[in-house]
């Protein structure tokens, strides 16, 4: 038993468990949250009033509240959430009984758990350096708990060397310890976050205001050129079933390897695409996917699909070629391609038939229905009419106003009319360029429907009559400060960065570019781009990667114990300096001082063994025990022996013997 | 006055030859106003060094010899009642001198033992509720055998505590053992001694002696080794306080006689084994041992 602890340390420990627990706000429950404050904050007041602090039967009591807290949110104690939970109530309780300095260890360990459980909901660059800085709160309690007289901001400043030291170390084990995959049922129990994305149905009437979020969906990163802005379709969904108002996919699961291989020209577009975490498993790929690695498959519908979890951030390297033929079209293809709910209703055939669409070769019927989009009083709009009953009628001959659901919908339905294979195809369309990292990064705002076409001799190809309606959704991006107050759609026009609040943009890219490079390199730094990775280096297997780990460490840690023995030397004391600086010189003639031999005695040996140098030798000495001993120092003689030494060191040079 | 001492070493080294270090430390203890173990197997010469001293300081000296059967009133003194007035008057033991030898004190009990050893720390004798001071100076030279030898009661550590100093004498090496053997009787020689320091002049000596200047460097280097005492397992246990303070003490009187004013760490080294090797604990019992590592791992600076 040790005496009870110092006043000061409590309260730093205090403040830095109130620091660890505040990001989980988050996602605690507000009783959990407030019950953890609870206990702290009445700790804190049991600082000045001891009296106050509860008694064994009240912690009991105050236990089995937690407890229950616990068990009426999750049922149960297992899981990340529950799991989370259950160490920040106990370490709330174990608040209530600091009795002897092993209980400051405890809780401070306890603390780190925390600490570390918050990573498991948060993994931005921001929050890492937020728990980093904990991390050295922590560390700086426990040099508290160690030190006779704790200081703050000595603590503080001992504990950010520990880390810088630590950084080494945990760099070189960040790369090469082997990363071990999460078994599958430690994420069980876990409710799916609710995550920003596609949806696999479209239902444009039933939508007056499309949603936008600025959330980023993807970034993609080119090795060579980029496509240009209208070339940029990244491909969903293909939707070709509808009943009139609702699209979905088709219930017939085509085979590739039923298909003709899609024939490509032109150049290849080379990218990296870095999939922020989402519920689906689909990839985003430009149009058309040719070259992708595991763990990327492509359906029928040229879809990337990706058998890697989801939920997690994951980087994919893929070629796609931008003109292509897909060639023939199979039964089931051309069935679902030509579906329709109903028979059309007289208004439509009479529009098809004025644009031609029974007489006249597909290409002819399109041309003219998109200038029909065009020249026609069409609109393009996010916070379109309610659509209720047959909203491809009511759009295209009443309300007029519609996004890119609207516009694809209306199309294929009319191409279907006209017995012309047409097909709606979701994604994102666009993406904002980022100068600072050299990338592009998808938002959810790019979200997209277009339509495909199936030809003769041409295969499938991308019709867009979002573009003939609004050509600038298309070629510019759309302004999304503007949108947000869902009134007029402003599109950014060329160089309209070039305002007031250039540098925030500036700032916002730079900030999305570190953002970028800490994703793909530090959270998506997994087992596949570990191998990867290490493989640059020639290090192949898991034995070879824990020879070097062990080899880098023993190689760092030695440096480091090498500084820490060695700095030993590095006085304040300035006459000691000189003194180790005359023994320096001796050792070089091959005189080495015992640490624990005296000066006089230190003299007596240079006199037998050199004796040659008795003489300064033991004028050196005097001043020095004259100094260091000496009742009253003098800094005439601290100048004395400082010009001594170094007359000595340089009057004696290293002989070779 | 160094004069004083360097005379004083000299005829002492005339007397007892060939142990000049062990004479040295035996006059440091005296001028740091300690008390002294000598611990050796018979007949090397504890007797006489301490005969000699006495009388080279011209102190007034009594021998007590300790046997199993000694009492406590034998060493202290005792009331005897005086018939002419009719009450009792106190005669005082052998302990009421300048410099008492205590001739191989781990043979009597310890009850006597203790007898002697609290009026030691005391430096006054209470018997029968009536207080008596010592004279002063007031300086104990207590020899023992080896405790393995039969019939000693070791003194506990306690007690060894209250000593400044154990020396060992050991062997004469040759050429001392050859003078020894060639030369005149020693108690011839020790009764033609002069006083070399008398007692005023002691006093003023054991005054100057703690006014030797100690530097933060140097309290630097004996916290070393009493911690060093302390956390290493090569030691039972460490040195206490009160032995730091009787290192400091002997170190600056060992200064004194190497006529500095300022303690430097070998002063610190030189009286270290006979000032800490009967307060540590180790493997053995030879205090030089005791204190090698201290001297070999404990860095200055």
């Amino acid at each position: 038993m040790t005496a009870s602890p110092n006043q000061n340390v409590l309260i730093f420990l205090l403040t830095s468990i109130a620091l660890i627990v505040l990001p989980h706000f988050y996602h605690l429950p507000i009783s959990i949250f407030g019950f953890f404050y609870l206990l702290l904050g009445w700790r804190l007041a049991g600082l000045w009033k001891p009296a106050w602090l509860p008694n064994r039967w009240l912690v009991f009591l105050l236990t089995i509240i937690g407890l229950s807290l616990i068990y009426l949110q999750h049922q149960g104690i297992f899981g990340r959430d529950a799991g989370t939970h259950l160490f920040i109530i106990a370490l709330g309780l174990k608040l209530m009984e600091i009795k002897t300095e092993r209980d400051l260890y405890l809780i401070t360990f306890l603390a780190f758990i925390v600490a570390a459980s918050q990573f498991l909901y948060e993994q931005s660059l921001l929050m890492a350096g937020y728990i980093l800085m904990v991390c050295c709160t922590l560390i700086a309690t426990l040099v508290s708990i160690n030190s006779r007289n704790p200081e703050p901001w000595l603590a503080l400043k001992t504990a950010s060397t520990i880390i810088l030291q630590a950084l080494p170390l945990a760099i070189v084990l960040f790369i090469l310890f082997p990363r071990v995959e999460a078994p599958r049922w430690m994420l069980l129990n876990d409710r799916q976050q609710a995550r920003m994305g596609l949806s696999d149905s479209m239902e444009p009437g039933s939508i007056s205001e499309l949603g936008v979020s600025t959330e980023l969906a993807f970034r993609v990163k080119f090795t060579g050129a980029m496509p240009p802005p209208a070339q940029r379709y990244w491909r969903g969904p293909v939707l070709t079933q509808t009943d009139g108002k609702r699209w979905i996919p088709s219930p017939h699961h085509g085979l590739e390897a039923y298909m003709d291989k899609p024939v490509t020209t032109g150049t290849p577009y080379q990218y990296t695409l870095l999939m922020e975490p989402q519920n689906k498993n689909w990839v985003f790929a430009l149009d058309l996917p040719i070259e992708f690695t595991e763990p990327l498959e492509r359906n029928a519908n040229y879809q990337l699909i990706t058998s890697a979890n989801p939920d997690k951030r994951s980087e994919y390297k893929i070629t796609s070629f931008p003109h292509y033929n897909t060639g023939y079209i199979t039964r089931v293809e051309y069935k679902d391609a030509t579906q329709l709910p109903d028979t059309p209703s007289a208004e439509i055939n009479a529009l098809v038939t004025q644009l031609h669409g029974f007489d006249q070769p597909p290409e002819q019927f399109i041309k003219a229905l998109l200038s029909h989009f065009r020249t026609e009083d069409f609109h393009y709009t996010l916070t379109p009419p309610v659509m209720e009953d047959k909203p491809i009628e009511t759009f295209l001959f009443k309300t007029r106003y519609g996004f890119c659901s609207h516009y694809a919908s209306a199309f294929v339905y009319l191409m279907r009319v006209a017995h012309i294979p047409a097909r709606v195809v979701t994604g994102y369309q666009g993406g904002e360029f980022n100068p600072v990292g050299q990338f592009l990064e998808i938002h959810q705002y790019d979200a997209h429907a277009w339509t495909e076409v199936w030809l003769e001799g041409k295969g499938w190809m991308r019709i867009d009559p979002t573009a003939a309606v609004a050509p600038e959704r298309i070629e510019k991006n759309i302004n999304v400060d503007a949108l947000a107050t869902g009134e007029t759609i402003q599109f950014a026009t060329e160089g309209g960065n070039q305002n007031a609040f250039a540098w925030l943009t500036q700032a916002r890219q730079l900030w999305s570019n570190v953002d970028y490079n800490w994703q793909r390199w530090v959270i998506n730094y997994n087992r596949s781009n570990q191998q990867k990775f290490l493989a640059n280096f020639g290090i192949g297997d898991i034995k070879t990667m824990m020879y070097w780990m062990i080899a880098i460490l023993s190689g760092i840690s030695a440096i480091l114990s090498f500084f820490l023995l060695y700095q030993k030397p590095k006085t304040t004391d300035q006459a000691l300096r000189h003194y180790q600086r005359f023994c320096r010189h001796l050792a070089k003639h091959g005189l080495i001082r015992n640490p624990s031999e005296g000066e006089t005695a230190f003299a007596e040996r240079i006199k037998a063994t050199l004796p040659q140098l008795a003489q300064p030798a033991q004028h050196i000495t005097d001043i020095f025990i004259r100094l260091r001993y000496g009742r009253a120092s003098h800094d005439e003689d601290l100048r004395l022996l400082g010009k001594s030494v170094k007359e000595f060191t340089q009057e004696n040079p290293l002989k070779k013997h | 006055m160094h004069n004083a001492i360097n005379q004083l070493l000299a005829s002492a080294n005339q007397i007892i030859l060939g142990k000049d270090h062990k004479i040295r430390l035996a006059v440091c203890c005296l001028l740091a106003r300690g008390h002294l173990l000598i611990e050796d197997i018979p007949g090397v010469g504890k007797t006489t060094l301490a005969h000699t001293l006495a009388k080279l300081l011209g102190l007034h000296y009594q021998r007590i010899q300790f046997t199993s059967d000694i009492l406590p009133a034998d060493i202290l003194g005792t009331s005897v009642f005086d018939s002419a007035n009719n009450s009792f008057k106190f005669h005082p033991g052998p302990v009421f001198n300048q410099m008492v030898l205590a001739d191989e004190v781990n043979r009597a009990t310890p009850k006597a033992q203790s007898a002697l050893l609290e009026a030691m720390e005391e430096q006054q004798v209470t018997v029968e509720g009536k207080t008596y001071p010592l004279p002063n100076p007031f300086f104990v030279i207590a020899t023992q055998n080896p405790s393995h030898q039969i019939g000693t009661f070791p003194l506990p550590e306690s007690q060894l505590d209250r000593f400044l100093m154990r020396i060992e004498l050991g062997y004469p090496d040759y050429a001392a053992e050859r003078a020894l053997l060639a030369g005149q009787n020693r108690q011839h020689l020790l009764e033609s001694l002069d006083v070399q320091l008398p007692p005023q002049q002691l006093h003023a000596i054991q005054q100057a002696v703690t006014n030797i200047h100690v530097s933060p460097a140097l309290l630097d280097y004996c916290q070393a080794l009493i911690s060093y005492t302390r956390t290493s397992p090569e030691y039972t246990y460490g040195l206490s306080p009160r032995g730091g303070l009787a290192l400091l003490r002997a170190a600056k009187a060992w200064a004194y006689i190497n006529q500095r004013d300022a303690v430097i760490p070998e002063d610190v080294q030189a009286v270290l084994a006979a000032v800490a090797g009967h307060r540590l604990r180790a493997g053995n019992n030879h205090s030089e041992a005791i204190v090698a590592p201290l001297l070999e791992k404990v860095a200055i600076h």
